[in-house]
């Protein structure tokens, strides 16, 4: 068990792929915002790599663990120690009862860091994730965020614990971070010539644009774009503004959403429909990238991809969150 | 001797709620960051007496930019 004495800026229990078969019932999947850190974490301590672990965003996460156990911290560097000690990001760590486990704040690249642990987070599932959506208040731990006083049980590992500490993985399974993410995405469904125009979305694949201070786990909003980015002069019965139609089911996670002249990439607690125009898709095995921007301090491009790619991309992510990646 | 309080997140100053010449204690809040829509707390790690207010509403900040001075006594 975990007894959290400082619940920092925002920790959550999240899984993945998520809450998935819901977006009809206004039920977005949620699910670990990188879901390469928090796979990567739970193949170190022999999870699938899907299994429930700690989401923790910004920092300052300070906790007691009352049982022995094993756990892997992946993510952004957030200078983690146990008992005041350092120790080591993307490596299986035997911890202790009583050891008292302290993050800082973020490094200069990376947003979130996932900690997993050998057996998994234990929660009640909720339709079919441990993962919490917390604007909807539901699933994870109590539907929220961690907070001082709260015990995280952990599930019983069927492995070795003494064989799982120390392991490691490859250099070259360690994912790189930046400040410039280049996200791959798909034109559609709501594109050129129709509601974009051509200029448009030459712009809108060639620009680096911030992301806003506003963004969160239900939206990364970017840069304005300028008025010549629409083909229309209106959304006609859709609406006053060109980026207005009529209401329609959003393809998240990773629809760009224009909304008015702002572009906003719909993620893992995103909604599931609305009335403005969606301009590409980011691809699935990218939307780890998004998860570890900063918001008010990263920057994000498209790269125009295609559904070969992204299928592709997708089977060696898979390969990528296995042990094959154990060194 | 002069202690910063810094920014913990990335965001915008929503507000200082220290004023110079303010005696506070450790762990109190001085400052508060909008950040992913929400408001986000920075509290000082120090007792002592506000120095300078470094950071005013609606500033961009960084990890580690100092919102507050204080006077710490050794």
């Amino acid at each position: 068990m975990l007894k959290i004495i400082n619940g920092g800026i925002e920790v959550l229990v999240e899984d993945w792929p998520g809450r998935l078969g819901y977006l009809g019932k206004g039920m977005s999947a949620s699910g670990a915002f990188d879901n390469v850190g928090l796979g990567l974490a739970n193949v170190l301590v022999g999870n699938p790599s899907g299994e429930a672990g700690l989401e923790i965003t910004g920092g300052f996460l300070e906790a007691e663990f009352t049982g022995d156990h094993v756990i892997a911290l992946a993510g952004t560097d957030m200078q983690p120690t146990i008992n005041g000690q350092p120790v080591a990001m993307w490596t299986a760590l035997k911890v202790s009862a009583g050891d008292v486990i302290k993050f800082l704040h973020i490094a200069p690249t990376g947003f979130r860091c996932y900690l997993a642990v050998a057996g998994g987070v234990d929660v009640p599932a909720y339709l079919g994730s441990k993962s919490t959506c917390i604007f909807g208040a539901y699933g994870g731990f109590d539907g929220r965020a961690l907070k001082p006083g709260d015990e995280v049980k952990f599930g019983a590992s069927s492995a070795d614990l003494s064989a799982l500490a120390g392991r490691k993985l490859k250099a070259e399974a360690i994912p790189q971070y930046s400040n410039e993410w280049v996200l791959r995405a798909i034109p559609g469904p709501n594109t050129c010539p129709d509601y974009a125009t051509q200029e448009g979305m030459d712009l809108l694949f060639s620009r680096v644009s911030k992301i806003q201070h506003t963004s969160n786990r239900s939206a990364y909003r970017l840069e304005e774009l300028p008025a010549s980015f629409f083909a229309r002069a209106d959304g006609g019965v859709g609406g006053s503004h060109p980026s207005n139609i009529i209401d329609h089911a959003y393809a998240i996670r990773g629809a760009l959403n224009i909304c008015g002249n702002t572009p906003i990439l719909l993620v893992a607690d995103g909604p599931t429909l609305g009335g403005y125009m969606c301009a590409l898709n980011v691809i699935n095995a990218d939307l780890w990238k998004v998860g570890q921007g900063a918001p008010g301090r990263d920057y994000m491009q498209f790269q125009l991809s295609s559904q070969e790619e992204a299928i592709e991309e997708r089977k060696k992510q898979k390969q990528w969150l296995s042990e094959d990646s154990l060194a | 001797m002069e202690k910063s309080v810094n920014a913990i997140m990335p965001g915008l100053c929503a507000r200082v709620v220290v004023n110079v010449g303010d005696k506070i204690s450790a762990g109190q809040e001085v400052a508060v960051i909008n950040c992913m829509k929400t408001e986000i707390s920075v509290k000082s790690e120090f007792a002592g007496t506000v120095s300078q207010v470094l950071s005013k509403e609606w500033d961009e900040l960084q990890v580690g930019n100092p919102m507050v001075m204080l006077e710490v006594e050794e």
